[in-house]
């Protein structure tokens, strides 16, 4: 391949605006990051990432809150896994304080949080579709999201920003009449589930654009520290709720969905798969649901912080997202550390667009689930002819470009 | 954090003549205190023993600790073998604060090598890719302000 390329003398550049919606001292919920990739021909032969261009300021923002205003500031890092921020957070602060929240409480965080799972893999598999040009899937897939954002709404009272964690259990509870509603959804949604899953795996199209396209070996994986799906579909069975075991998967059963192939394919194959396990932990939950209270008196949790760290972990959609807090004493924190999965799978992965064709590109970085939503602008080069024009992604993906 | 000096648990035990203190982080993280200058010795010792699939790297977390004059560089690795997390702790000085890259051992540092220089002016030896404005916006870079310092003023 590269005495091919060499002969060409085209280079043809292509920066890509995506939103990854990570972090603190890092990105806003939908933060832009600039992929500029080099080609020569058809081929990529450079990339480089440029970043900042959202940039929050998170954590210098949590020093500045108190221990409970930043519960909703680090919902508020992502859109679309906010209970899962909060979650890890939260627990860091439980940890601090020396408190466990309820059994109950436990089981409720984890259905969320595995809501969140199903509409988030749902959403990145319509993407993956739409980014391969196979629109009506997409349409298709994103209607029966709507099913698992109307559980999230019964669960928590928001269909998107949950906002439902508390220090020492959750704000809502859940009553019978709820519980059969939820059971009635899950039992609608998973055919449906089922359905995309052998589209995934039949559909000519789809196969010859995932298959073989954006192979990570396991070494790779481990050595530029991925994470969640993408190191799944590697081989590597790294998933923080099995190493962390927190909330209720000490005693909710799941197992960890690995493939081997490593490809695009893979990382979209595991993703279906981790969603027939969230279905089956959701309705786990839902018939096993512990008594007692769930919801404590805000009242009566300390304003006062004692001085103490924590590490924790939680396996958001996209991977182990881990949060540092460090208390002195008094109400505000010392430091928050947020790293978010994307940060890793997004800024790591950049090498391996190299060897792989431009139209490929938008594949990979789908595999990836950067949390696509402004990645629409692109610029091509032709530095023969001094041109530069502005093309969407979805050309770019046709080959149009 | 508690501090126990006399046990050394199994998973240090590959850079136990690196350590200059064990402390256990919550929840049941494993710290290992080090010279600045041992941090990337630890690493290779700790990738030899577990395999380079055996353990990956995870974060990396710098904190200003302005009263003692000293920003602390946390590395988080998890060692899937052990299931364990390990952290290897270290301290460099507020004035001058350098130390050696991890970036050839373990490319996944990149991004918390890049941000950490950009928001407290860490500099990593040996990262060709530390530049300002990575995450902070240009107009706080170009003034040579480092927010996430105590003193920043931001």
């Amino acid at each position: 391949m590269t005495e091919e390329v060499s002969k060409v003398d085209k280079v043809v550049e292509i920066p890509m605006t995506v939103e990854i919606p990570v972090g603190p001292q890092h990105p806003a919920v939908h933060e832009p990051i600039l992929i500029k990739v080099y080609a020569e021909g058809e081929y990529v032969v450079k990339a480089e990432a440029y970043t900042g261009y959202n940039h929050r300021g998170i954590e210098k923002l949590a020093e500045k809150k108190s221990f409970y205003q930043d519960i909703f500031l680090c919902g508020r890092v992502c859109g679309i896994c906010n209970a899962v921020h909060a979650d890890c957070y939260v627990r860091a602060l439980e940890h601090i304080l020396d408190k466990e929240p309820p059994p109950r409480a436990k089981y409720l965080r984890t259905l969320v949080m595995e809501l969140e799972r199903l509409h988030s893999h749902m959403l990145i598999l319509a993407v993956t579709a739409e980014i391969v040009g196979f629109d009506t899937l997409f349409m298709h897939m994103m209607r029966d999201r709507e099913l698992i954002m109307k559980a999230k709404e019964i669960v928590t009272g928001n269909r998107v920003l949950a906002d439902y964690i508390m220090v020492g259990g959750v704000r809502r509870d859940l009553n019978t009449e709820k519980i059969d509603k939820l059971k009635k959804i899950l039992a609608k949604v998973e055919p449906r589930i089922r359905h995309y899953w052998r589209v995934f795996e039949e559909d000519v199209t789809l196969n010859k654009r995932l298959v073989d396209v954006g192979r990570l070996t396991p070494a790779q994986v481990t050595s530029h520290g991925l994470l969640g799906p993408v190191a799944r579909a590697s081989g590597i069975a790294t998933d923080s709720r099995y190493h962390d075991a927190y909330d209720a998967y000490a005693e909710v059963p799941f197992r960890i969905v690995t493939r081997r192939e490593g490809d695009c394919m893979a990382r979209s194959l595991v993703r279906f798969e981790e969603m027939q396990v969230s279905l089956e932990i959701c309705r786990y939950i839902l018939n096993h649901l512990p008594g007692g209270e769930a919801v404590p008196d805000e009242r009566r949790l300390p304003r006062r912080f004692p001085e103490g760290e924590a590490f924790t972990t939680v396996e958001a959609p996209r991977g182990e997202l881990t949060y540092y807090v460090m208390s002195k004493g008094g109400v505000n924190p010392y430091r928050v550390k947020i790293r978010t999965p994307s940060y890793n799978n997004v800024i790591n992965t950049v090498p391996f667009y190299v060897g792989h064709t431009i139209a490929d590109v938008p594949a990979i970085l789908a595999s990836y689930d950067p949390c696509i939503s402004c990645m629409e602008r692109v610029t091509v080069i032709d530095s023969r002819r001094g041109i530069r024009r502005k093309v969407s992604m979805r050309d770019l993906a046709r080959g149009e470009a | 954090m508690s501090s126990d000096p006399l046990e050394i648990p199994d998973v240090l035990k590959p850079i136990e003549n690196l350590l200059k203190g064990v402390a256990i982080m919550k929840p049941g993280r494993v710290v290992a205190l080090l010279e600045s200058s041992d941090v990337v010795k630890a690493y290779v010792a700790l990738k030899a023993r577990y395999g380079e699939t055996g353990l990956y790297f995870s974060t990396l977390v710098a904190t200003d600790l302005k009263e003692e004059g000293k920003i602390r560089i946390d590395y988080y690795i998890n060692v899937l073998e052990k299931n364990q997390y390990v952290v290897l702790r270290t301290h460099v000085p507020r004035d001058d604060p350098r130390i050696e890259s991890l970036l050839k051992e373990a490319p996944a540092a990149l991004p918390g090598e890049c941000e950490a220089y950009d928001l407290l002016g860490v500099i990593f030896e040996g990262n060709p890719h530390l530049r300002r404005a990575f995450f902070v916006p240009e107009e706080v870079a170009g003034k040579g302000i480092f927010p996430l310092r105590k003193d920043a003023g931001v």
